[in-house]
């Protein structure tokens, strides 16, 4: 058994991962982390329950490893968890404040500000999260994609499971949605 | 990064011809970063190797409990059968009276235990 499996590429971590190699595993959280914390945290706000659903998307992707045939990038298969975990988070709590809460939504996202170096890096922060906070979900996801992890508009659509036009029509509506918030801010 | 450079990049990164890369580049150069907590990667490996530990044990407890029913089933038919062959020994048929022991039970007998005469 390896020692280490920084230089291993994915279709390895998944083998030695399915037949239940830690490290492997490990190696899998370390390399993706980054970007399920964007789609996670960029869509449910800088809060101890992104951090669950972070884990959670780890841990879905741990058991159903076995199906991972390779066909897309392991990196694609990650993000749809992450995205479905999401997009489940937000219904259940929509409906649970709908149900027990007299505030509305905006409660929904509570932000936690994470310590920043400079002034300026805080604030910018702060708009870019206020900004995807105040968005509709659906628009929301798109611009996360694109916004936060580089995605064109043909992967958003491959990985929101959308087709393009939905896509690009979403685009448009969250660009009119972001104008008038950032005017606001 | 200026607060309406910010704003420009979050309106540009819905516009569909947009390089969204160099965007995601210049967002996180000006602070702009997601991260979970430290530890991360060991909360997600402690919940599912623990787990899958408790789930082998479990595995194991079931299959040891399937070996000492098997047993005992086992143990089971061969008395019942025995039982059946001793019966039929003793009482020459495999009826439902001889099974119950009231092969050499008449009415007769009966009514002198009952009655006493």
């Amino acid at each position: 058994m390896k020692e280490s499996y920084r230089q291993s590429d994915d279709n390895e971590l998944v083998r030695a991962s399915i037949e239940g190699n830690k490290l492997a595993f490990e190696e899998i959280v370390n390399r993706y982390q980054k970007m399920v914390a964007r789609t996670v945290k960029g869509m449910l706000g800088d809060s101890v329950f992104a951090e669950d659903i972070g884990q959670e998307v780890f841990i879905k992707l741990y058991y159903s490893l076995s199906d991972f045939r390779g066909e897309a990038k392991l990196s694609t298969y990650i993000q749809k968890i992450a995205v479905n975990l999401t997009l489940n988070e937000i219904k259940r709590r929509k409906r649970f404040f709908t149900m027990f809460s007299q505030k509305g939504n905006n409660e929904m996202y509570e932000i936690e500000v994470a310590d920043f170096d400079t002034e300026e890096k805080r604030e910018a922060s702060e708009i870019v999260n206020k900004a995807l906070m105040r968005l509709e979900p659906k628009f929301r996801m798109v611009v996360a994609m694109r916004m936060l992890q580089g995605y064109s508009t043909k992967e958003t659509s491959e990985i929101l499971d959308l087709p393009l036009g939905t896509v690009l029509s979403r685009l448009s509506r969250a660009q009119e949605q972001l104008k008038e918030i950032l005017e606001k801010l | 990064m200026k607060s309406t450079e910010i704003k420009n990049l979050i309106i540009g990164s819905a516009n569909p011809g947009q390089d969204t890369m160099e965007t995601t580049r210049m967002l996180e150069e000006a602070g702009v970063t997601y991260r979970f907590s430290k530890g991360f990667t060991k909360k997600v490996s402690d919940k599912i190797f623990s787990a899958e530990f408790a789930i082998n044990r479990e595995i194991d407890f079931v299959r040891s409990m399937n070996i000492v029913f098997s047993r005992i089933a086992l143990t089971g038919i061969a008395a019942i059968v025995i039982l059946l062959i001793s019966i039929f020994l003793s009482e020459g048929s495999l009826s439902m009276n001889s099974i119950l022991g009231l092969g050499d039970i008449h009415d007769e007998s009966i009514i002198c235990l009952l009655t006493g005469n």
